[in-house]
């Protein structure tokens, strides 16, 4: 080989620390180095003509550049190489400013490592071969997982945008968290009346297809190329001809079913529909309180129902699709707060969720917007608001904050002011957290127009006074006080975790999430909508807490991705993938095992097995390789060899 | 059979009538409380809140005489004796702090101290609810009893590991087998504000106040307890506590012991309740009383 | 290129691109002075640093290695330090038993935006370093042989298998004869002290087939040159967990083997046999007494009781019948539960690790780099693709120097690690009768107990421990740094 080395200064940066001109002398008594010379700016301009005519006059057919960080501009360098009729991977980088000359001053020692540094990069060079990419078709097809308003958002900016949707609910209506919600901040204006709308362009929209009442069973394939197998779970009603008029709900004789939809503050029938602006509007039985079901005796549906949709026999189905890029939108759960046994630990019939307070408020909610006491239906006269049950708190393991209950707490004191003018609020806060546009002006108008008493501090204990109240005791933590509040109602902002099952969807489609459930995003900064695994996207609170209006930007979002990865016909691949040796592979399948994205499978090479790896699925991990007891399976770029040469070009 | 048995000072003064009830009680379900020899002081509040080395120092030396004696399980009565035994032995697992606690003791101490329970956990482990119930000879039902466990027993909780902190169920457990009704007394882990009762008088019987009045509020018959610092205070100062709510009380404060002692049949000798400030001659009334109205209609139904 | 003399040590990081790498990044950004030891080799993943090139650098004269990965739970690749948690924790186990310090290894986890902890991780490894200094060679070791006590009290009664139900064996054997291949067992071998082994194909063969402590060789062996075929094999308790294994593998189908199992009495160690006889010429007699064999060799009458010459894994042996079985001749013995260290890897614990150094020292110079402990391994299943006759990749020179002696021990004794189920053959194939085993034995005791009790060749439908994870790990606290 015809290496050639550029040592760089960059400025005074790695210069002030670096001998540079005497590491590049040191590299010129390296294996196959024929060119080595320290340069000032190697990134810029001159720098990178100097590497391109150092190729062509001293036909070099790989270059080492002793610069910054890879992180920063193997990118770059990389394209320099190729501009000069190289191939890209006959480059290597070593990284002698920020794991060199910004971390020490002893110049004798640093220019020690910077000439050690670039004998590794010579060294792994020496075993780099050439790779190309390879280009795939894509299926322009989009599956939207979660139909709340995240998911309804992507979904119908992707329908807008041609591209055809596959929109996957869990409930047998879409609308998510939003559709429970009375009013929303920082404007109270009506949660239905924004949504709806929305939710009906969904049902209506040539371009996708809505799929409620189902869940995501298996995911395979990989980006440009998913496969889904869709569970559509049984409703026992045929949506086919359930005009959603509601009859089959009159007649039901089952009329103590818990009522999820209103967050079980009221009861409804095992055949309901969730709520009358449900999408699609259709019945669905409740297996476990169906008198039919259970008993084997009832049928007052069947007989009432005037298309005859009811189908007691009815059992799940699946269906499978074929998509190019997937968005997942699962949105979050209440956390069980119940962990408080201070606060009752739900015994206390008067100590309620945000949630449910949210269901008493809206008018198509269990009391019809009427604010009473599930005891005993009396209107409460004081009500205390207690924030972060269940966030920020390092004692139950729930150290991060929900993000949007300081402003729904506001919204929920200015309502019930509106609902009952003469209550009084209190609300016990850790700190107000109102960054958004608006935010801050509507908790002051809380606490300055609405005159809630707002008290900075944690409650201790609730605990019923034996008459009918509760004994609200916290800390004023401005004052320095005890505070003890009588109240005869209070509201939980309760701490949001991620959507049940999200784990285990994360499993499905190869995507990390943390410790409490949340999809993590590809860089928390700069790729918050992408994740890891290629062609998948999050958008709303699955990936963390987030108001409507974040959701919906991200929800576009992650259709912005999806159109731009639809904008190209073919994809092409990272090279950087594993690459079998079928000589030495005996097909134990132990790569298979291990491989995290499922990129390589058991085929079958004249009657024996062999693994193979899908190029275009393998993500570079290289687990593989590590795994392969005879080495037979090769991470490209990394693969045992050039690893091996960098660690002899130090230890020997 | 025997278990080794940490008393406690006050177990020697002024809740002698717990260590009355306790040796009574454990003795009829056969739980032999045997003091471990030469025992001292735990140093209780006075001496951690100063120093925690001379504070383990006081409880290792306990602790260090039951492992000499070969005992696996320390039982103690005392929630503050518990508290400050099972601070030092965690203390104690830190080599540099046990170094340092041998050295006061001119003493090196053993490396691995028994285990320290409750009484109370004692009992459970000793016999189930049958087995209590078994021993019951006085019906209970007519009493409604609040059971009140006070700050020290289940807090902090990875060190006292008395199940839930905040709701700890185990006296309840007790209590229904000798056949009381028992309330949810949501104040039952609530301070009482003993240790401040020398130098805030004022708010110990604010604390205890806010008790005795959710007690009465409910209906309570009595308190039962199981620490002697929440007897003294809730019952010997039940009158200041009354001035500083304006209220009046008259609610009995027994140890756990003393009405399962009852239950047990046992007389108000055998158990100390002469000590009892607010006296439990109503409870016993009341019991009777019960009682007599059962044997009535008994009576009334043969004929 | 040397290491800066009294000045640096030689350090060795392994850190993935993702989030350490970009750690190593942010720290320099934020100019966190660092001790300036290190060297950094950038691998995409934690789970690419194959265990062996930590190996590789301590054995070469790194003074310390340091990998570092993503958090648990954040890696680019969903879970490839998880896979690496599991295996650099068995390396962390292994290190010890040929004499490398444990302190001189370090894996620990490090986000991009953690510069910090980075510095911190950085300067408190190289000062651990420094403060065990320059790591002595192996090479340079005082050679330390010493022998380990083979005659440990065996767990149960050891005997000859005299009473076993052979010809019942043999009948079930012909029985199923058609429709196999053939039916791998064991038969007199060039006297009668051994035996070697027998393929069976036709009834007169079959009764070729000898039963007793000479039978030594695992046929388990034989068994995945057979792989799509139908073949029956004969097993010893300690051979059916090598089918276990193999099954497990992939390397063979249940439906394509029919296992016959007769229960095991023990067999005999044929080094310590050989060295009693002494040299000899001709084998006049041989009988069994039922507690070991009666032989006439040269004229000379000789007991080789098993009790004395017993192989060291029949002395610790709990499951002398077949784990698995198609065709069970004879009644199963009771099985002790717990077996007892090992006598090689108990002597390797009696040492200190310079002590150990000089043990490998002296048998890697006896070692004759003959590979015959890898041909006699039936969990070798790379055959003649072994790293160590490869250049693509290329682990090792031709070099027959301590070193390569030694990495190519430890090479054999990682890749088995969760799979061996310590059959011995690798030891009893040694021709200069070096006490390999005790590596393996290091490397499956550090799987036990990681593991839940994980042991090699029970179950063909386990997943072996190094090819899964827990998010969680029982029974590893990761960060030390």
């Amino acid at each position: 080989m015809r290496i050639g080395v550029f040592i760089c200064h960059c400025g005074s940066n790695i210069a002030a620390t670096v001998d540079c001109a005497k590491a590049a002398e040191i590299a010129k008594s390296f294996p196959d180095v024929v060119y080595a010379a320290d340069t000032m700016y190697t990134c810029a301009e001159p720098g990178q003509a100097a590497i391109e005519a150092a190729i062509h006059e001293h036909k070099l057919d790989g270059v080492v550049v002793a610069s910054c960080s890879p992180r920063m501009h193997e990118a770059t360098f990389r394209r320099t190489v190729e501009r000069a009729g190289l191939n890209r991977y006959m480059f290597e980088m070593a990284n002698i400013r920020e794991h060199v000359s910004w971390i020490g001053k002893d110049k004798e020692a640093n220019t020690n490592k910077t000439a050690e540094l670039v004998k590794m990069a010579v060294a792994k060079l020496r075993n780099n071969s050439p790779l190309t990419a390879k280009t795939f078709d894509v299926t322009k097809k989009v599956l939207v997982i979660g139909g709340g308003v995240a998911g309804i958002q992507a979904a119908l900016d992707c329908a807008e945008g041609g591209v055809p949707v596959i929109l996957v609910e869990r409930e047998s209506t879409i609308g998510g968290k939003m559709a429970k919600l009375d009013k929303t901040f920082p404007t109270v204006d009506c949660s239905a009346c924004i949504l709806g709308p929305k939710m009906v362009d969904v049902a209506q929209h040539p371009n996708i297809t809505l799929y409620a009442y189902s869940e995501v069973e298996e995911v395979s394939g990989y980006v440009g190329n998913f496969s889904v197998k869709i569970r559509r779970r049984a409703s026992y009603v045929d949506w086919e001809k359930c005009t959603g008029c509601g009859a089959c709900s009159e007649k039901c004789p089952s009329k103590k079913t818990p009522d999820a939809f209103n967050e079980f503050t009221g009861l409804t029938t095992a055949i309901n529909i969730p709520f009358p602006q449900a999408i699609p509007k259709k019945a669905v039985i409740n297996a476990a309180h169906c008198r039919q079901l259970t008993k084997g005796k009832c049928g007052v549906c069947a007989k009432t129902c005037p298309t005859g949709a009811i189908d007691y026999a009815m059992q799940d189905a699946f269906v499978t699709e074929e998509v190019g890029c997937i968005v997942a939108a699962t949105g979050y759960e209440l956390m069980d707060w119940t962990v408080y046994q201070e606060y009752g630990g739900g015994v206390w019939p008067d100590v309620i969720t945000s949630l449910q307070y949210e269901r008493l408020l809206s008018a198509s909610g269990p009391t019809g917007g009427h604010i009473v006491r599930p005891s005993d239906g009396r209107e409460p006269q004081t009500i205390v608001f207690i924030q972060c049950v269940g966030s920020r708190d390092k004692s139950i393991g729930r150290p991060y904050c929900s993000g949007f209950c300081c402003m729904y707490t506001a919204k929920q004191t200015i309502l019930t002011k509106d609902h009952l003018p003469w209550s009084r609020s209190y609300v016990f806060y850790m700190d107000i957290r109102a960054p958004g546009k608006m935010y801050d002006e509507f908790t002051r108008r809380a606490v300055e127009e609405y005159g809630v008493e707002y008290i900075r501090g944690r409650v201790s204990a609730i605990y019923p006074d034996g008459q009918g109240r509760y004994v609200v005791m916290g800390a004023d933590t401005l004052l320095g006080e005890q505070v003890e509040i009588k109240a005869d109602m209070v509201v939980l902002a309760v701490g949001i975790e991620a959507a049940r099952g999200a784990p285990g969807l994360a499993e499905k489609l190869r995507i990390s999430y943390d410790a409490y459930g949340f999809y993590m995003e590809s860089h928390v900064k700069l790729k918050p909508v992408e994740t890891n695994t290629a062609g998948v996207f999050l958008a709303g609170v699955c990936q963390g807490a987030k108001d409507i209006p974040a959701s919906v930007a991200q929800g576009s979002a992650a259709a912005a991705k999806v159109l731009a990865l639809f904008a190209r016909d073919k994809l092409e691949n990272d090279p950087q993938t594993a690459q079998v040796d079928i000589r030495r592979c005996v097909g134990c399948g132990k790569c298979i095992r291990c491989c995290p994205f499922g990129a390589i499978k058991d085929s079958e090479i004249r009657g024996e097995n062999k693994a193979q790896v899908i190029e275009t699925v393998c993500q570079g991990c290289g687990l593989c390789t590590a795994t392969c007891p005879q080495g037979a399976i090769q991470l490209a770029h990394a693969t045992d060899n050039q690893i091996l040469a960098e660690v002899n070009a130090l230890c020997r | 059979m025997n278990y080794a048995y940490y008393p406690g000072c006050s177990a020697k003064g002024s809740s002698a009538d717990y260590e009355k009830s306790t040796q009574a009680v454990c003795g009829m379900l056969d739980m032999n409380l045997v003091d471990i020899r030469d025992w001292n002081c735990c140093g209780s509040t006075p001496a951690h809140a100063v120093n925690t080395e001379l504070s383990a120092a006081l409880c290792a030396r306990n602790l260090d005489i039951a492992a000499q004696q070969g005992v696996q399980k320390l039982l103690t009565s005392c929630p503050s004796c518990l508290s400050n035994l099972r601070h030092a032995a965690k203390r104690m697992e830190d080599p540099a702090f046990h170094a340092r606690v041998d050295e006061l003791l001119d003493n090196p101490t053993a490396l691995k101290f028994p285990a320290v329970t409750s009484v109370m956990q004692g009992m459970a482990a000793h016999c189930d609810a049958d087995e209590i119930g078994r021993h019951v000879r006085r019906n209970l039902g007519a009493l409604s009893l609040a059971p009140y466990y006070g700050c020290l027993m289940s807090r902090p909780a990875e060190i006292m590991d008395f199940g839930d902190p905040e709701n700890p169920t185990l006296m309840e457990s007790l209590l229904g087998a000798c056949g009381a009704k028992v309330l949810e007394f949501p104040l039952k882990t609530s301070c009482c504000g003993a240790s401040y009762g020398i130098p805030e008088r004022e708010m110990t019987a604010r604390l205890s106040a806010r008790i005795l009045q959710l007690a009465t509020d409910m209906e309570a018959d009595a308190i039962i307890v199981a620490c002697p610092l929440c007897q003294m205070n809730l019952d010997l100062r039940q009158k200041q506590a009354a001035n500083s709510a304006d209220a009046r009380f008259n609610m009995p404060v027994l140890y756990f012991t003393q009405i399962m002692g009852l239950a047990f049949g046992l007389s108000g000798d055998d158990l100390g309740l002469d000590k009892l400030r607010v006296g439990a001659d109503g409870l016993l009334l009341k019991i009777e009383q019960a009682a007599s109205a059962q044997r009535g209609s008994a009576e009334g139904g043969k004929a | 290129m040397p290491v800066m003399q009294g000045k640096e040590l030689r350090i060795v990081g392994f850190l993935c691109n993702w989030c350490s790498y970009g750690g190593a990044d942010t720290a320099g950004v934020a100019r966190a002075e660092q001790p300036t030891d290190l060297r950094i080799i950038r691998v995409p993943c934690s789970g690419r640093v194959d265990p062996l090139f930590i190996v590789k650098a301590l054995l070469n004269g790194a003074d310390g290695v340091l990998v570092s990965g993503c958090h648990p739970r954040d890696c680019h690749y969903s879970a490839g330090n998880f896979y690496a948690r599991r295996r650099l924790e068995v390396l962390k186990r292994f290190l010890p038993v040929i004499g490398i310090d444990d302190a001189r290894f370090e894996y620990t986890w490090v986000s991009a935006a953690e510069g910090q902890r980075w510095q911190q991780v950085v300067t408190s490894f190289t000062e651990r370093v420094h403060a065990l200094g320059a790591a002595p060679r192996i090479e340079d070791a005082k050679p330390f042989l010493k022998v380990a006590d083979m005659a440990l009290k065996p767990l149960r009664t050891l005997g000859t298998g005299k009473n076993a139900p052979l010809e019942k064996l043999k009948e079930a054997i012909k029985a199923k004869l058609p429709e196999l291949e053939c039916v791998i067992g064991w038969q007199k071998g060039y006297d009668d002290i051994h035996t070697t082994p027998l393929f069976m194909k036709s009834a007169e063969e079959v009764d070729k087939l000898v039963w007793g402590p000479l039978n030594v060789v695992n046929t388990a062996n034989y068994l995945s040159q057979f792989k799509g075929k139908k073949v029956g094999i004969v097993v010893k308790g300690c051979d059916s967990r090598s089918v276990v294994e193999l099954l497990q593998e992939n390397l063979i189908s249940r439906e394509a083997v029919t296992i016959f199992a007769m229960p095991c009495e023990g067999t005999l160690d044929v080094a310590r046999v050989n060295e009693k006889l002494g040299r000899y010429t001709i084998v006049n007699a041989a009988d069994s007494d039922g507690a070991g064999l009666l032989v006439t060799v040269d004229g000379k009458k000789h007991s080789l009781a098993m009790e004395e010459l017993a192989q060291g894994k029949c002395r610790c042996c709990t499951h002398p019948s077949a784990v698995l079985t198609d065709v069970l001749v004879g009644d199963a013995p009771q099985a002790p539960a717990a077996a007892p260290t090992p006598p090689e890897l108990a002597l390797l614990d009696s040492m200190g690790l310079e002590e150990r150094r000089g043990f490998w020292r002296g048998q890697m110079e006896r070692c004759l780099r003959c590979y015959a402990c890898r041909n006699a391994c039936p969990m070798c299943v790379c055959r003649d693709h072994c790293v160590s006759d490869a250049r693509d990749p290329h682990w090792m020179t031709q070099e027959a120097d301590v070193v390569q002696k030694l990495f190519f021990q430890t090479i054999h004794a990682l890749h088995l690690a969760g799979r061996c189920t310590g059959c011995g053959e690798c030891q009893r194939a040694c021709p200069v009768g070096i006490p390999i085993l005790a590596l393996r034995q290091q490397t499956a005791r550090a799987v036990e107990e990681l593991f839940g009790g994980y042991k090699p060749g029970f179950d063909p439908a386990a997943v072996p421990p190094l090819l899964g994870y827990e998010v969680e790990e029982q029974n590893i606290r990761e960060t030390r740094i």
